[in-house]
């Protein structure tokens, strides 16, 4: 990999990313005003609500409202909250390692089961497995995510109440221990991170599928084969670790639709990720929050993006790239 | 593998059967939905969250509204804003991939910046702040997932017109004196026409799932019915605590269904287009 | 190999956690010695800080945490002492003299002085999003010594006594930051300081709020030791938590819900009125006030409107909308207002019959489709509501059915708040032009003093708050006379007059009170009395008065609330599952049984 090359696809990142900012500071100027609520409340007048905007900066003049803003970005300053007056960093912060969390778990699981799903479908080829699997997989990619993990809900936590439908940890209670606070966390990590899986699951498949079929019909497995050795070790050792090369690159693709259903999994199940942060935000119109959050999502996607050439090219130097 | 005319797949294919099957059913529901509907979907009763019987043959809202009836009527919404936003995406597409890839130099390379940003920014959150900003209705969601899905289709549109461009017969066009104009529309416009077509099919299932993801945050369209509106009412109103499962499967599974339908001719239609282009490329 | 180790160890791992959490996860009781009320709720506070919190979650907060200058009596929520024992009025009544307490000590230990009073009212009065608004009127605050307040106001000012709903906090605390701080990003330290029975000690956002008792608290103690606030993220998720008996009560309960938890042995659900209303607001600003308007003049006819309160039902609108939970409106002061409430003697009984007659003997001819119509005036009306609210549009939609009946169309529009708000404020050059002829809102008061529901109809109101754009200047006059009227029986007469007006004009159809709908169990507390006000209030006097809470104790032999217990069903399973999939791999290991087509 040339340093040329690398530093080529780290500015291309950093503009795309300067994009991100203005177009970010841009459209949320454009948006209503919150203080129009305060009309509501028999007690403002005029002249406090006039008051209000001064005070969140909505009274100056456009132009010196993006140089305070991209100056503040910069410098990891990304506005206070107004719903909960802290500052935004704090509430992604907060946030993220949940977020994290959900995703990490619900993309391991995915990337595991739908390889090994992929590998039994590729091997069974045209048989009633691969085509079960195959519509399998066809519909959870066309299943909204979050109907998935309503019926989850429905299932696990209301007909047969052994799995909690919401939050990250039972409400009210004191841990003994770290163990048992990671333990709670856990289980009530298990129907999102499913939704999760099951959301990611059936690109993954199909994705190692074809590229297992590929690579079984190439030469070097019909030689492996002929000289003997036997065929599951064929496929273990050969057929699947050159497979798995455009998986891993899926993996970081897929992140901005990772996002997405990140939203709306933890939306449902109130886990206190950057996807529930975002929807408040969207409802209580708390535009430093989402103007935060749409930044840091689309940062993680230039960033997954960016890995995923790098990774791309490390894994199989055979790629020129363009 | 074998040419196969369009015909033949999707009326030879048991996929092709099944997935056209689907769509017209869905689509005539989206035409008669509110003609057949049993009840008015929007009428209240005191009737809520009831189980499915024979007055309500999917059950009651927490509203006390017939669960089928809405279902029915829903389908419109979704189909309306399916197809439509596709079509805005695919025209949008069309057009940069088009101007770009025939004109090359500046326009080419602005476009295909515009087409990296909008490939690279998550499709969700980007849809959410701009329909919280204009108000949800039918036609913002509309011009919103249109506005965000056109870059696919513009970057596969631009690789065609790309390898299009040096082909023999539009060289000979442009020395017998014809106009950029002219060479568009007759010669590179007609032979990308198939693609564009596959892959907005695929776009609908894209549209569809989104317009239900918006809807579903609350974000769509406050005076109409649609599936995800139908999902975002009963899980705000608790029902899937409530057990009501006829309230929350069957709008999902509509969903699903309409969307695997999609997904299956545009499957096939990409099967139809895809032997033909790596013909056109030798 | 390596593969089927992984498995192994993943398995391994997932049934140990799982076998962890299947252990009864209980909470630490300490055996009974410290009593504990657990409540639920669905979303937590945001902020503690009392400069820019907006939430109604607050508002449980600070009522147990803090005093007012005057108190509400639990009683007949009239004005009590607070941080004032006693009060007396001037001779020319444009000054205040309060008497406060002696001896009394914030819960830092600090004395409480009229310094405290004094920067409450002036810089959280002032400045305090929610707060701010109540001393419009006053001059100035004397302090002549530590236990005396004067509060000037220009004109005689009977909201001075029981009207000013401003918390009184602790100077020494909040005066050491400034005013940008305090309405910015400012949070407040724990244990959070006040002169009330509770005080906050924890805040772990998204999970609990804890307030435990006092020590320098000045009245009888409290039953309780500790209150928690735990959030559950839904509403339906406190239920099924109260159900299970993991709280011990929540303060509020869905409309939907209720009648669930109505029926369940064990558990009590209490509906109590509260000061607020959903009313169906007219557009009656007229040419002069707004030449610019767009507006139907149909609505802007007295005939037609008051033919609509006869034609709809508001018992009905409660019953669809609400669930029959609200209580039905009998004019804008709600009966909430147990000293100034009269039930007004035009209170638009359903008659549909005689709103037909209103019609017919006005003019207003039945055309061929049904709709009235007199000369180019056709009683078709846009109804806007709020797609925030399914009850607003549920009544918004009764209306319609029964307008209809009496040939006055109503289309009901949803829209968003923000729209809605748009189209009610629309200016054309400064000057006000509404674009609605009606729609479905709702407006909340504070516990005593009504003027602030009863601005919202007078003319100054115009172009802040009012909505309806009502001006009558006999009504204005009234309103003056009774915010200076400090005799509460003068002054309930001169609010009756004023009722009078508002019903006979009806620039606001009052269709339902909304109420507080709380449920508890009734084996884990006692000693419920249900006041704010007598007889038949809210249980926990939430927002308006502490007192209820000091009398409330918990039940003898109250149990814990077990865990889920369910993790057992959980632990199995992914048990069963490792043994199942090492099994199988071990299988596979057996050796190329598989034979393999490559082709299609």
């Amino acid at each position: 990999m040339s340093p040329r090359w690398l530093a080529g696809k780290v500015a291309a990142a950093l503009l795309t990313f300067a994009f991100v900012l203005v177009f970010n500071f841009f459209l949320f100027r454009v948006m209503g005003d919150p203080t129009t609520q305060l009309a509501r409340l028999p007690r403002a007048t005029p002249q406090e609500i006039e008051k209000l905007r001064a005070s969140y900066g909505l009274d100056k003049p456009i132009t010196g409202q993006f140089v305070d803003y991209a100056g503040d970005t910069l410098r990891f300053d990304l506005g206070i909250s107004q719903r909960t007056r802290r500052s935004v960093w704090t509430e992604i912060k907060d946030a993220l390692p949940w977020t994290l969390l959900l995703v990490g778990t619900g993309t391991v699981l995915a990337t595991l089961i739908g390889a090994w799903l992929g590998v039994i479908a590729a091997t069974r080829r045209g048989k009633p497995a691969d085509d079960g699997l195959l519509g399998f997989s066809l519909f959870t990619y066309a299943a909204p995510e979050y109907w998935i993990g309503i019926i989850l809900i429905l299932v696990f936590a209301v007909w047969l109440p052994v799995l909690p439908a919401g939050q990250q940890m039972t409400p009210g209670e004191d841990f003994s221990s770290w163990l048992a606070q990671a333990a709670d966390v856990a289980e009530h990590l298990v129907l999102p991170a499913t939704a999760m899986t099951l959301m990611l699951l059936g690109q993954y498949f199909l994705i190692m599928r074809s590229s297992m079929v590929d690579v079984l019909t190439e030469d070097f497995i019909t030689v492996k084969r002929a000289i003997g050795l036997p065929w599951d070790r064929v496929v273990r050792r050969h057929a699947v670790p050159n497979a798995l090369l455009p998986l891993v690159t899926l993996s970081a693709i897929q992140f901005g639709a990772v996002v997405g259903g990140a939203i709306t999994i933890e939306t449902i199940f109130s886990w206190p990720g950057l996807g529930e942060l975002s929807f408040t935000a969207i409802n209580a119109k708390d535009f430093p929050v989402l103007q935060g959050t749409f930044l840091i999502f689309s940062a993680g996607v230039i960033l997954a993006n960016l890995l995923a050439d790098c990774l791309y090219f490390v894994l199989d130097p055979r790629v020129q790239a363009t | 593998m074998t040419e196969r005319s369009v015909r033949d797949l999707l009326l030879g294919t048991w996929r092709g059967r099944i997935g056209l099957g689907m769509l017209g059913l869905f689509l005539f529901l989206a035409i008669f939905g509110s003609a057949i509907a049993p009840d008015n979907p929007d009428a209240s009763s005191l009737d809520i969250l009831a189980k499915p019987s024979t007055d309500h043959w999917l059950g009651t809202t927490e509203q006390g509204s017939d669960v089928f009836s809405q279902l029915l009527v829903g389908t419109r919404v979704s189909l309306v804003v399916g197809f439509a936003a596709a079509a805005i995406s695919a025209v949008l597409g069309a057009a940069v991939g088009l101007l770009g890839g025939y004109f090359g130099g500046w326009t080419d390379r602005i476009f295909d910046s515009l087409e990296n940003w909008f490939l690279v920014i998550p499709t969700l959150p980007l849809m959410i702040v701009l329909a919280r900003l204009l108000d949800p209705s039918l036609t913002v969601l509309i011009a919103v997932i249109g506005l965000t899905s056109w870059a696919g289709t513009g970057r596969i549109v631009r690789a065609q017109v790309l390898t299009l461009r040096e082909r023999a017969f539009v060289e000979r066009a442009r020395a017998l004196g014809a106009s950029d104009g002219y060479i568009i529309r007759t010669h590179i416009l007609p032979n990308t026409l198939p693609l564009i077509f596959a892959n907005t099919v695929l776009i609908v299932a894209v549209a569809i799932l989104s317009e239900a993801a918006l809807a579903f945050l609350g974000l769509g369209d406050p005076a109409r019915i649609s599936w995800g509106t139908m999902l975002e009412n009963a899980f705000s109103s608790g029902a899937p605590s409530a057990g009501a499962w006829w309230y929350v499967i069957p709008p999902g599974l509509c969903i699903t269904l309409l969307v695997l339908s999609v997904s299956i001719l545009g499957y096939l239609f990409e099967e139809y287009v895809n032997p033909r282009l790596r013909e056109q490329q030798a | 190999m390596r593969l089927r180790t992984i498995v192994a160890v993943l398995g391994a791992v997932a049934a140990l956690i799982v076998a962890v959490t299947a252990l009864p996860a209980g909470a630490q009781d300490d055996g009974g010695e410290k009593k504990v009320l657990k409540l639920g709720w669905g979303q937590d506070v945001q902020t503690l800080n009392p400069f820019v919190a907006q939430d109604e979650e607050n508002f449980r907060l600070w009522a147990l945490n803090w005093d007012l200058l005057v108190n509400f009596s639990p009683d007949d929520v009239s004005p009590a002492p607070g941080i004032a024992e006693s009060w007396d009025v001037s001779k020319d009544k444009k000054a205040v003299t309060f008497h406060l307490l002696e001896g009394a000590k914030w819960s830092d230990g600090e004395p409480i002085t009229s310094k405290d009073v004094k920067y409450s009212l002036e810089t959280l009065g002032t400045n305090g999003l929610i707060f701010s608004g109540y001393t419009s009127n006053v001059t100035r605050v004397e302090t002549p010594d530590e236990h005396t307040v004067v509060v000037h106001t220009d004109q005689p000012d009977a909201r001075v006594i029981g009207g000013l709903f401003i918390y009184m906090i602790p100077e020494h605390v909040y005066g050491k930051s400034t005013v940008k701080e305090l309405t910015g990003s400012y949070q407040p330290k724990l244990p959070l300081v006040g002169s009330g029975p509770f005080m906050v000690t924890e805040f772990t956002r998204g999970r609990i709020v804890k307030m435990e008792r006092n020590p320098n608290w000045r009245g009888e103690k409290p039953n309780y030791d500790e209150i928690q606030f735990i959030k559950y993220g839904t509403t339906d998720a406190v239920i099924r938590a109260l159900k299970l008996g993991e709280i011990d009560a929540t303060m509020e309960v869905e409309p939907t819900a209720f009648s669930q938890v109505e029926n369940v042995d064990g558990i009590e659900a209490v509906r109590a009125p509260s000061p607020s209303f959903t009313e169906l607001g007219f557009n009656v600003c007229s040419k002069e006030i707004c030449p610019d308007a767009k507006v139907n003049p149909g609505v802007q006819d007295r005939v037609v409107r008051q033919a609509v309160g006869y034609a709809v039902d508001r018992n009905r609108v409660n019953e669809i909308s609400s669930r029959g939970t609200s209580f039905v409106g009998h004019g804008i002061v709600p009966t909430f207002y147990k000293s100034f409430y009269e039930k007004p003697a035009e209170d638009y009984a359903y008659d549909p019959d005689r709103a037909n007659q209103m019609l017919d003997d006005a003019g207003y001819a039945r055309e061929g489709d049904g709709l009235r119509k007199k000369g180019d005036v056709t009683l078709s009306f846009d109804l806007f509501v709020r797609s925030e609210s399914p009850s607003d549009t549920q009544a918004a939609k009764v209306i319609a059915e029964q307008a209809r009946e009496v040939g006055v169309e109503f289309k009901v529009q949803v829209i968003s708040t923000d729209k809605l708000t748009e189209l009610t404020t629309r200016k054309n050059d400064g000057v006000p032009a509404p674009d609605f002829d009606a729609f479905v809102w709702g407006w909340g008061g504070d516990p005593y003093d009504p003027s602030a529901l009863l601005k919202l109809v007078t003319t100054s109101d115009i172009g802040g708050s009012s909505d309806s754009f009502y001006s009558n200047p006999e009504y204005d006059r009234l309103f003056k006379q009774q915010t200076g009227e400090f005799d509460p029986d003068k002054r309930k007469d001169l609010i009756r007059q004023m009722i009078e007006l508002t019903q006979r004009d009806l620039p606001y159809l009052v269709l339902t009170e909304d109420p507080f709908l709380t449920a508890y169990r009734t084996d884990r507390v006692t000693n419920i009395e249900r006041s704010c006000p007598k007889p038949d209030g809210d249980p926990f006097c939430q927002q308006v008065s502490y007192q209820p809470m000091l009398a409330i104790a918990p039940a003898e032999g109250g149990g814990d609330g077990g865990g889920s217990g369910a993790g057992i069903f959980v632990a199995i399973g992914v048990v069963v599952l490792g043994l199942l999939a090492f099994v199988f791999l071990r299988r596979r290991r057996g050796g190329g049984r598989e034979p393999l087509e490559l082709e299609t």
